[in-house]
């Protein structure tokens, strides 16, 4: 681990040298100075385990790996950081939760903490402590962070889910700029289709992007998989209209969409073959990088609006949680806290280019979200998205509900005609009904 | 061992079943050999309790609770199984890996034997050759699945490329996204990967069948096909008896492939019953419900190898086994 | 034994290949060359894409218009060199090795044993253990996964390479034990019982005799066991935890897909650099493999 992290820094000085980053030693004096006043004091010879999912963009991990080496020099607290795919997080996080060894702290992804929230330690006065002093949580943090009154994870951060478009195609579609509500959406889809210049949105079991479209898609139109007391409404004439819209948006996307897992939409997208999907910064980064062309063409904007007159988003949320068994519950506590202090998050958040976004509302200052336009966008995520569990609860039910691919497979059943309406709605209500008995 | 000299002798004594002899030898044995057995038995055994039975039955039992990850769950005897039985995707699940299970095996049989016959004539860099077969086999799966995904891809697919430039097609080839091209591409995966162990084990047996056989069919003026109804494939039986039993049972169980080319996508076209155990009780925490999941591949296993372990297995080799 | 040996290995040279020499050439083409060339396309193309992946540039991936993707003419060393001096390759490349070198070593041990112990000793229960072990595969690792994590948390072997090689043989066991097996019984009875006459001891016999003449079943176990365990994912997914522990497969997937970007030059030369040693290994096998046929059943 330890020449991982000298390698790394040494690559990623460069891209770390914007504002508001203290130089290295500052850095560690701040850092001694904070564990100095910090309420929280790790207990003596403590070693953490962290589990984080592995990074989108490396400038990002440069930075997270900074802190990490900080924090060790301030307190002394080694943090070992394991880092495994998206996918990986859910399954290893439930084993060690279950077994009750192997790791201190994830960092995870959507509602992981709600999985299994008896095995989180309460972290109530960190989150306190971190609200009173960077101007509030935005209200999502509480749906993700909090359960029965208390904690039970830290919402770090949130990649948002926004429409990624090329500039130049979407104005020889005849739209000025982008559409604000789904029915002229539609018809931008379709106008594309008919220039040869098509959009596509993942159907396939891609846990990011497919779970984040087609909830705004299910949402937008009136649909809910639950009531607010858990009880299963898929079953409406608003999800059939939701179905019907994008059976009609799949009909004029790329082929092949229904295969498509996380990474599809950006190799395409960054070779400039796709002119309009749904992704979080990663695919302008890696433009930016390797296609320069297409990151000068593109820009973002927030998924339109359907008939029910409000946003729907839905964006991947980080929470961070700590384990209830671990044998360092106060150096744990202190590295959550440390993360979210200005002079770390500031820097982290310009590191990861856009990809990370706050969730306590005094970031919002961060020149990152100005100094490119293209950017602005992805700043208010925090504030827009809703949580995968609807109307209803945000907890194993939703988690299950969201790792099942109800919703998803619900839309990719209609949309590519192995089901009909009545059909696909069945199967997703049979299975809801089951998780939400 | 035994003097070596002394061993077409004693050879020769043995043949000629000097019954009194062979008793006491035999009965020396019987003697200890139930022990020695044991004692024979025990490593193998241990590490399979310790590591196999003992996991297996928690996971039974799991398949009769209510268990999430995370936390313990109540007995609630066959609702899992109830559940099941009337989910349109686990039929569908249960449907996609009979398929997979027997196209796959019969092609990879047919191809991989025909492989192996070829392997046995005379040609040239006949060892390179043999090498350069086993490489797929050799490749890590996870990786060459994702090569294969690669060349399956929507858009950059090697394949749509070449077709398209030979003015065969002229869109791309859905090849994941569409549920039964899907299928065919998972299959022909698995063919691929599997061929190598088929022909090469084969080949392996086709070594040990006499040449002296054939040179007196030939002489007979047996055909190639008759040389090798009657000769090659009834001296082959036992060895393709356990590839083929085991080449059904990876094929049953495979995991890795689908699950790295398409998640059991296209909606679910492609879901395996370990895929989906795997997506239901691991992802999304269902543990009870993926374990009932991977129980129900028991039986539907148990009756692929029973008609793949006696439905190859000739008379012969049980005679074998039991009369010497 | 040595006269067995001889005795056989003057009969399996060439001739074995039976009257093929009398076939024509034009008729040894389509019979034997065509069919084994295409076997050999279609078995070695995606490995040669992999290859070829692994030393484009990263820009000509994605391109398939202004340059043919069957070729590249700007070879670059950039993927391989970052995967073998910028990664922990050689570290994962060592545990990989040391793994599959030792559950397969066990595996084989435990494997010979039984199937003699089985097929020759033919104890008390013997049948009934030979069916116990053949239904031990039918158990599906995807279900064993967190059953037999619980288990390595209670054995204390969470991320540590003895978690794998105590794990593995569970997969390898049975189809080695069958696999021997059915190589055992192919070896005549009556070499064994005169050896017995003359005194020799089962373990004696079990090495000097039937141990050298199952080399073809003993080096198929081999491949197989090393290899499986080489490919293993699942369980190497779940006991292991520490980027130093990994294996190759899992490393390599792990560490070359950035969310949701795949580093394909880097994942194809793992692949490569990961199989390479492996290639060489069985070259030199599949050569004593074929050499090794001492003719078992013959009379």
């Amino acid at each position: 681990m330890n020449d991982f992290t000298r390698r790394t820094f040494v690559k990623g000085s460069t891209a770390l040298a914007g504002i508001g980053m203290l130089s290295g030693s500052a850095l560690f004096d701040w850092a001694k100075a904070w564990a100095q006043t910090a309420p929280w004091k790790p207990e003596a010879g403590a070693k953490i385990n962290l589990m984080r999912w592995r990074r989108f963009v490396e400038a990002e991990d440069v930075a997270f790996m900074k802190m990490v080496s900080a924090f060790k020099a301030a307190t002394g607290v080694d943090v070992n950081v394991v880092n495994e795919s998206f996918d990986d997080i859910q399954p290893k996080a439930s084993v060690v939760a279950n077994t009750g060894q192997g790791l201190d702290m994830v960092w995870g992804l959507y509602s992981l903490p709600h999985l299994f929230p008896q095995k989180c330690l309460d972290q109530t006065d960190v989150a306190d402590y971190l609200g009173k002093k960077y101007g509030g949580w935005a209200p999502a943090a509480e749906l993700y962070g909090k359960s029965g009154g208390k904690w039970i994870g830290i919402p770090v951060a949130t990649t948002g889910g926004l429409m990624n478009y090329r500039v130049s195609s979407m104005q020889k579609a005849g739209f000025k700029e982008f559409p604000k509500d789904t029915a002229s959406f539609l018809e931008l889809v379709k106008a594309l289709k008919k220039n040869n210049t098509p959009a596509g949105f993942a159907l396939g079991h891609a846990s990011g992007d497919a779970n984040t479209w087609l909830h705004w898609a299910l949402w937008s139109h009136g649909g809910q998989l639950v009531d607010k007391d858990d009880k299963v409404i898929i079953n409406s004439p608003e999800t059939a209209k939701a179905l019907e819209f994008v059976k009609a948006l799949y009909e004029n996307f790329i082929p092949g969409t229904a295969s498509w897992n996380d990474s599809s939409n950006n190799k395409i997208f960054v070779s400039g073959d796709l002119h309009l999907t749904s992704n979080g910064i990663s695919v302008y980064v890696a433009a930016q990088k390797d296609n320069k062309a297409v990151a000068d063409d593109m820009d973002h904007a927030y998924m339109p609006i359907g008939p029910v007159g409000k946003p729907t988003e839905l964006h991947l949320a980080f929470p961070i949680l700590t384990f209830n068994f671990t044998k360092a519950p106060n150096a744990c506590k202190a590295f959550t806290a440390f993360m979210l202090e200005a002079e770390n998050y500031n820097p982290w958040v310009e590191a990861a280019q856009g990809y990370l976004s706050h969730f306590l509302n005094a970031y919002d200052n961060n020149p990152i979200w100005t100094s490119d336009p293209k950017r602005t966008p992805y700043r208010d995520v925090s504030k827009r998205t809703l949580t995968p569990g609807g109307l209803g609860s945000l907890g194993e039910k939703a988690a299950a509900a969201v790792a099942d691919f109800i919703v998803v497979d619900m839309f990719a059943n209609y949309a590519t005609g192995r089901e009909d309406v009545k059909g696909a709605i069945a199967v997703a209500e049979r299975q809801a009904k089951r998780i939400y008995r | 061992m035994v003097d070596v000299s002394n061993k077409s002798t004693a050879k020769a004594v043995g043949r000629r079943p000097p019954q009194q002899i062979e008793v006491s030898a035999w009965s020396q044995l019987k003697s200890n050999r139930t022990w020695l057995g044991y004692w024979f038995m025990l490593p193998a055994l241990a590490i399979l309790f310790l590591f196999l039975a003992y996991p297996l039955g928690l996971g039974v039992w799991l398949s009769f609770t209510d268990t999430r990850i995370g936390r313990g769950g109540v007995f609630i005897g066959l609702e899992n199984y109830e559940w099941l039985q009337g989910d349109s995707i686990f039929w569908l699940s249960v449907f996609n890996t009979l398929l997979y299970t027997i196209v796959a095996s019969a092609v990879k049989f047919a191809a991989g034997l025909y492989l192996a016959l070829l392997l046995n004539k005379h040609i040239p860099f006949k060892a390179l050759i043999r090498a350069a077969v086993l490489i797929p086999f050799i490749v890590p799966t996870v990786l060459s699945a994702i090569a294969f995904w690669w060349i399956y891809d929507s858009q950059f697919s090697i394949l749509s490329w070449s077709l398209k430039k030979m003015g065969l097609i002229t869109q791309n080839i859905d090849f994941l996204g569409d549920p039964w091209n899907a299928r065919w591409s998972t299959i022909f995966a698995n063919i691929w990967r599997g061929i190598p162990f088929v022909a090469i084990t084969l080949l392996a047996g086709l070594q040990t069948v006499s040449p002296s056989l054939y040179e007196a069919a030939t002489l007979d003026g047996a055909t190639p096909w008759q040389r090798f109804r009657h000769i090659t494939y009834p001296l082959l039986t036992p060895i393709i008896a356990v590839v083929m039993t085991f080449s059904v049972l990876f094929t049953f169980t495979d995991f890795q492939l689908i699950w790295a080319m398409t998640r059991g996508g296209p909606v679910n076209a492609t879901h395996l019953m370990a895929t989906l155990s795997y997506q239901r009780g691991i992802i999304a925490g269902q543990l009870g419900e993926g374990a009932a999941i991977a129980t129900a591949m028991i039986p539907f296993l148990l009756g692929a190898i029973m008609i793949s372990w006696f439905g190859l297995q000739r008379r012969k080799w049980q005679q074998g086994s039991d009369n010497d | 034994m040595t006269d067995v040996k001889a005795m056989t290995a003057g009969g399996s040279d060439d001739h074995s290949e039976g009257m093929s020499y009398l076939e024509s050439i034009p008729r040894r083409l389509v019979t034997l060359y065509l069919p084994l060339a295409l076997f050999l396309i279609v078995l070695l193309f995606p490995f040669y894409w992999m290859a070829l992946t692994s030393i484009k540039p990263n820009e000509q991936l994605l391109d398939m218009e202004r340059v043919s993707p069957f070729w590249t003419w700007e070879p670059t060393f950039q993927h391989i060199k970052k995967l073998l001096f910028e990664s922990n390759y050689p570290r994962w490349l060592w545990n990989t090795m040391y793994v599959a070198a030792a559950a397969t070593a066990l595996s084989l041990f435990a494997s010979v044993l039984a199937a003699y112990a089985i097929v020759r000793l033919r104890f008390r229960g013997a049948q009934t253990v030979g069916g116990l072990i053949f239904l031990a595969y039918l158990v599906p690792p995807s279900i064993l996964f967190i059953p037999l994590a619980t288990v390595v948390f209670q054995y204390g072997l969470f991320d540590s390479p003895f978690a794998l090689i105590l794990v593995y043989p569970t997969i390898l066991i049975p189809f080695s034990t069958w696999l021997l097996m059915g190589y055992f019984k192919t070896i005549p009875y009556e070499l064994e019982e005169c050896a017995l006459i003359d005194g020799a001891s089962r373990w004696q016999i079990l090495t000097k005799i039937v141990l050298p003449l199952s080399v073809p079943g003993l080096i198929s176990a081999f491949i197989f066991c090393f290899t499986l365990c080489w490919n293993e994912f699942i369980y190497a997914l779940t006991f292991l935890q520490s980027v130093q522990n990994k294996t190759v497969p899992v490393a390599i997937v792990n560490e070359f897909v950035d969310g949701d970007i795949y580093r394909w030059g880097s994942l194809m030369a793992g692949a490569l650099v990961g199989s390479l040693p492996l290639v060489v290994l069985y070259a030199f096998f599949v050569e004593h493999y074929v050499s090794a046929m001492t003719g078992a059943v013959k009379e």
